[in-house]
Parts: structure tokens; C-alpha cells; sequence
């Protein structure tokens, strides 16, 4: 078969010892900046942006990708031992699994979690492999409408699905539109909001944006509200092993969150919360000691995991095949592929065969590398939690500004940075999700280009969106998804009445 | 009448005040449509009205009793903190005027120290001891190992 072929290649990428090396730098920061509270896995691609001048796309792309799955495997570490989640899709980890670890049995907590990581993941990419080219054959076929009305649909679920609120999300992924506006316009040549600042010129910088929504505004809500609040890390006591009795009830919620995560991931609607959600609830109907959830039930951490991990699997689906990046990590790895001039898409898979076999192969390579350094060396990532929160959030602020001030040596993007953070603590403290002002910075300027072209070819007719099926029934799933819940509860009120 | 929570109005408000900056910027851009019939100008007014929209949603729930779905209570009930936020505030701003006067080891290592003290440490000593530890690590490795240049300043005769 051609596509196991295309993966030998790109296996034969992702082995050479140098891309080796990029795969485990990648997995190891990963993990390290999953299990550190205050950064993430989008804060540390963007700080390592700058490196994309100095390597090569795949050994670069193959260590971003790493540090993005590598980072699902630090954060259920920190979830388990410390309940604060790190990022919303690891909150019933949290529940169960710091339910686990306060009773003794942090061990099997770790284990379970790393190796249902593990499954879910290598599953998740074989599902990738293999579904990867059926995408393809089918978005040749796109032209610009279509991936216009994929875009929007991307925008409508990252902003209104997630998240507590469709107003707050919309008004983020709005925030983010209106920053990827500024700069020179490239189909016309036009300077908007520029103001005569030559920084502006060029545009707002992803890193920036970033680095501002999550490290500084993370670093002002924990120094000003969180301060108060003392966490307590709980000890690993004993084998981190799980007895045949864990494996027993570990590996059905394992398959199971796989099968609920890698769906939601892959489809554009993106987002590991929900999946994780839905896997835990499915647990628990189908546990025999439905009475152990809530006070530390161990499918209660398998299958959530699994799920997580394979939603973040699938979200490459999208990303890869139609360039379409589904949550604030995938769209700084699309701003990375940028860097070096490339368009995730069909035509890459054409054009760059190997560069994105390889990249699939290194997901293989690197879920083994993450089992060896999240269970044998689980102690070394203990550790890190123990770093404590002035010098941590200090460490964190001085790589921050470095990386901003890096990227083009302009003092003036440290003030901005400033700026950005002081907005993402509002945001953070008025409860506005964040990751749609990522994806909709990166993602609206191409909006824009397939919304010009789309035009260019119906010679301004607007209603080409609607009138081709595709991208007309693309528009009607976003409709339905943004306005779905609102009409239910609408009838329901008429019928009550 | 419910009481209207003043963060929250103030908030809805900078919406507003954005989709009001981006639809006037909006007309100060020159249209240069050519034949392609959707110029530069568009999407930047869509932005704008758009915003003024949501804004006028925000305003409309904070009238009506609060933002749904946030725990307005529990935010309050975690007092904020502004001498931490101004120590941390000062570790930037600092920064962004020292970067390029005194250079990155110096700027570095007040950002260190200032954000250290925003989370009460007072440990002066052992953390602009970490801090300079820090600084030359990383000025090392980025202008000598990866040959990303960052600004020597004050040290320009020794580094």
C-alpha cells in the first residue's frame, strides 16, 4: 500500500540521528513545560520560534511537534500530584487522579496516565497515517470558498464551542482578527494601523501575542490573585507500577477515551475538553465501582487521559491536511511551518512529501521516547515541581522577554508584551478564553486571502460561499453549531409555554 | 434593579472603545480595490462592527446582573493584590527601557529580582545571585552557541 510506503520514508527521516536528537529535545521540553505551571507548550514554541533561521524545517517542525505532545504527558503529572490543572482539558485528571494521589496511590496514578498517554497516542497516529491521505484526495478538490467556509467554521468552534460563554469567545477571536489586521496588507500593499511606527509595519509578532496572552498575564493573575492560595504537592509513596488489577481496569477506558478524543480532534471543531469530559462520564456509567469515582477511581484518570492525548493527535488531522489549526498550540506550529515559507495543506503532502512523513513518523518515535521519560524518570519531573513560585514565575519572565525581545531586537515589543499581558490578566479574571485570540491572528489573515480570491473568481458575488455545496454546507454545520443550542433552548421555552 | 458590577462594565466598555479604534481606522486606509472587488478595508470594518456588537452584548448581560457562566463571587473573593502587580509591572517596564541602555544581563536580572518580590520573596541576595547566573547562561548561550545576538550594554568591554 502507498501509504505505508510514504510513512517508510518518512521514517527514514525521522531516524536519522539528527532528527532524532530535535524529537527527544522536543519531547523532553515538553514535558517539562507541561509539568511547570505558567508555561505551556504554545508559550515554548513561540519562544523557540527564533530558531527556525537556524535549522532545518524538519528537524525544527519534528521538535515543535514534540514539545506540543509531550506537553499532554508533563501536564497530567502536575494534575495528579498538584490539582491545578494546567490547561482546561486536564481538569477531571485532576478530579481523579489528585483523588488518587492524596489515598497513596500517586504511582499507578503517573503509570496509568503515561501509558494510556501512550496507547492513545501511537493509536491516534497510526488513525492519523491513515486518514491523513483520505483528506488529501479530498481537499484537492477545495478552492478558495471552500476553505474560506472552513475557516469561519474553525473560528465559530474555537471561539463559541469551548469555553464558558459564545459572546466572551467571540470577542476574543475578534481581538485576535483585529491584531493580525495591523501591518502591511501583502495583496495591496496597504499599511492599516500602522501609525507611522515602523514596528508596526511589519506586523504584530505571534511570539508576542503569546508569550503576553499566557506567560505574562499567567505571571500578573498568579502574583496578584493567586498568591494567597498554597498548594500542597502530593508525595509518591511506594511503586509507581500498577498491580494486574489496574492494568485490568485500565486498558478497556485506555481504548475507549482513543476512540471518544481522536474524533473530536480531528474534525475542525478541535479541543480536547470535551472529550475528556464525555470519557469520564463514559467510565463511570460503565465501571463496576461506579462508587470509587470522585474519591480516586483509577479509569477515571485512564480514559480522560486517553482521550486527551489522542484529541491532540487528531488535531493535527486538520493542521496537516488543510492548514487549518484548531487550538492556540496548533496555530503557532502553522505560524512555524510559515516561518520557512510553507502552507500546511494538500499541496504539501504533494510538494514536501517527506518533510510531512517525516513529521508522522517522528509522532511514533516520540510517544516512545515520552513512556521512557515519563515513567523510569518519572522523579526527575517531581522535582521540577518543587521549584518555587517566585524564583519559577521570575525564570519565566526573563526567558519571555528574551524571546520577545529576540525575535527582531525591538525594544518597543517589550512594551508591547507588556500590554498584551496586562490584557491577558483582564481576560483571565473576567473569564475570556484566550487560545481564540492565537487562532484567530494566525488564521484571519488567510481568511482574508481566500475570502479576496473567492470573490476575485465569482467577480464580487457574495453568495459563491453559499451557492457551491461544499463550502454551503460547511456554512450550515457553523450556523447550526453557533445558533444550535440557543434555538433548542428557544423551542424548548415555546413548548413549555 | 440589579447591581451592576463596575469591572465588568468597564471591560464591555474597551470592546467597545476597540471596535470604535478599528471601524475609524478602518476608513483611513486607502481603498486600493483594483478589480479584485474587496479591498484592504473590509475586513479591518467587519472587525470594528464587529466588535462594537459583542461590546454592546457585554453591556447588555452586566445589565442584566453579571457576565453568565463566571463566578464573579469567587474572583472577588480572592482580593487582588496591586503591589504585586506593580513589582511585576516594574520588572517589564524597567526592562523595556534597560534592554538596549544597559544591555540584556542587567535588564535581566532587575526583571528577575522585581518579579521575585511580586511573589513576596525577599531574598534579595539569592535571587540576584540566580538571577546574573541565569543571564550569562543564557547570554552565552544565545551570542556564542546559536549566534543570536543580544545586547551587551554596560558590559560591552568584558563580555
Amino acid at each position: 500500500m502507498e501509504v505505508w510506503d510514504l510513512l517508510l520514508q518518512g521514517f527514514n527521516v525521522a531516524l536519522e540521528p539528527k532528527n532524532l536528537l530535535w524529537a527527544f529535545v522536543g519531547v523532553t521540553l515538553g514535558t517539562a513545560v507541561g509539568v511547570l505551571p505558567g508555561i505551556g507548550p504554545a508559550v515554548a514554541i513561540a519562544l523557540l520560534l527564533p530558531l527556525t533561521s537556524k535549522l532545518d524545517p524538519s528537524g525544527a517542525l519534528i521538535m515543535f511537534a514534540g514539545i506540543y505532545y509531550g506537553a499532554m504527558y508533563g501536564g497530567s503529572t502536575t494534575s495528579i500530584l498538584l490539582n491545578t490543572p494546567g490547561e482546561s482539558a486536564t481538569i477531571v485528571t485532576a478530579m481523579e487522579g489528585n483523588q488518587m494521589a492524596k489515598r497513596g496511590r500517586a504511582g499507578p496514578a503517573l503509570c496509568t496516565a503515561a501509558v494510556g498517554s501512550f496507547v492513545a497516542g501511537t493509536i491516534a497516529t497510526i488513525l492519523l497515517t491513515l486518514l491523513a491521505p483520505q483528506v488529501v484526495d479530498l481537499a484537492v478538490k477545495f478552492g478558495p470558498p471552500e476553505y474560506f467556509a472552513l475557516m469561519i467554521l474553525a473560528f465559530m468552534t474555537v471561539s463559541t464551542v469551548l469555553g464558558d460563554s459564545t459572546i466572551r469567545g467571540l470577542t476574543a477571536l475578534f481581538i485576535g482578527l483585529g491584531i493580525g489586521v495591523v501591518g502591511i496588507e501583502n495583496q495591496s500593499g496597504q499599511a492599516r494601523f500602522v501609525f507611522g511606527i515602523p514596528q508596526l509595519a511589519d506586523g504584530i509578532e505571534v511570539v508576542t501575542v503569546a508569550v503576553g496572552l499566557f506567560a505574562v498575564g499567567e505571571t500578573f493573575y498568579m502574583a496578584s490573585k493567586m498568591n494567597q492560595v498554597t498548594e500542597k504537592i502530593e508525595r509518591v509513596k511506594g511503586s509507581i507500577l500498577m498491580t494486574k488489577d489496574d492494568w485490568k481496569r485500565s486498558w478497556k477506558p485506555w481504548l475507549r477515551g482513543t476512540a471518544i478524543g481522536f474524533p473530536f480532534g480531528a474534525m475542525p471543531a478541535g479541543g480536547a475538553e470535551i472529550p475528556t469530559f464525555l470519557s469520564y462520564a463514559a467510565e463511570k456509567k460503565l465501571s463496576a465501582h461506579p462508587e470509587e469515582f470522585g474519591h480516586g477511581a483509577i479509569e477515571g484518570v485512564a480514559g480522560p487521559e486517553a482521550a486527551n492525548n489522542a484529541s491532540a493527535t487528531g488535531v493535527m488531522v486538520p493542521l496537516l491536511t488543510l492548514g487549518l489549526p484548531t487550538s492556540a498550540t496548533a496555530a503557532i506550529l502553522l505560524a512555524a511551518f510559515q516561518q520557512y515559507g510553507l502552507q500546511p495543506g494538500p499541496l504539501l503532502f504533494e510538494t514536501n512529501a517527506p518533510l510531512v512523513w517525516g513529521l508522522i513518523a517522528s509522532f511514533y518515535v516520540g510517544n516512545v521516547m515520552l513512556l521512557v521519560l515519563n515513567l523510569p524518570l518519572i522523579g526527575v519531573w517531581i522535582k521540577l515541581l518543587e521549584v518555587p513560585k517566585p524564583q519559577l514565575y521570575a525564570g519565566i519572565l526573563v526567558f519571555a522577554t528574551m524571546g520577545v525581545y529576540g525575535m527582531r531586537q525591538s525594544a518597543f515589543d517589550v512594551f508591547l508584551l507588556y500590554a498584551i499581558g496586562v490584557m491577558g490578566l483582564l481576560m483571565r479574571r473576567y473569564g475570556f478564553p484566550t487560545a481564540p485570540v492565537i487562532v484567530g491572528m494566525i488564521l484571519g489573515p488567510l481568511a482574508e486571502e481566500q475570502m479576496r480570491r473567492s470573490l476575485a473568481i465569482s467577480e464580487g458575488d457574495p453568495t459563491i460561499f453559499i451557492s457551491r455545496p461544499i463550502s454551503g454546507t460547511i456554512l450550515v454545520i457553523t450556523a447550526l453549531i453557533v445558533l444550535g443550542p440557543w434555538l433548542v433552548r428557544r423551542l424548548r421555552l415555546l413548548r413549555k409555554a | 434593579m440589579k447591581k451592576i458590577i463596575s469591572g465588568q462594565l468597564a471591560l464591555s466598555c474597551g470592546v467597545l472603545a476597540f471596535g470604535l479604534f478599528f471601524l475609524i481606522g478602518s476608513f483611513q486606509i486607502p481603498d486600493a480595490a483594483g478589480y479584485s472587488t474587496v479591498g484592504p478595508t473590509h475586513v479591518p470594518r467587519a472587525v470594528g462592527i464587529g466588535l462594537l456588537l459583542i461590546g454592546g452584548l457585554l453591556i447588555w448581560e452586566v445589565i442584566r446582573g453579571g457576565f453568565r457562566n463566571h463566578d464573579e463571587a469567587a474572583e472577588q473573593a480572592l482580593t487582588t493584590d496591586w503591589l504585586a502587580f506593580a513589582w511585576v509591572s516594574a520588572g517589564l517596564l524597567l526592562y523595556g527601557m534597560l534592554i538596549e541602555r544597559a544591555g540584556f544581563i542587567p535588564a535581566s536580572v532587575i526583571l528577575f529580582v522585581c518579579t521575585a518580590r511580586g511573589f513576596n520573596s525577599r531574598r534579595w541576595l539569592l535571587n540576584g545571585l540566580i538571577a546574573v547566573v541565569m543571564a550569562v547562561g543564557i547570554f552565552a548561550l544565545f551570542n556564542y552557541g546559536l549566534g543570536l545576538s543580544l545586547p551587551k550594554g554596560l558590559l560591552k568591554g568584558i563580555l
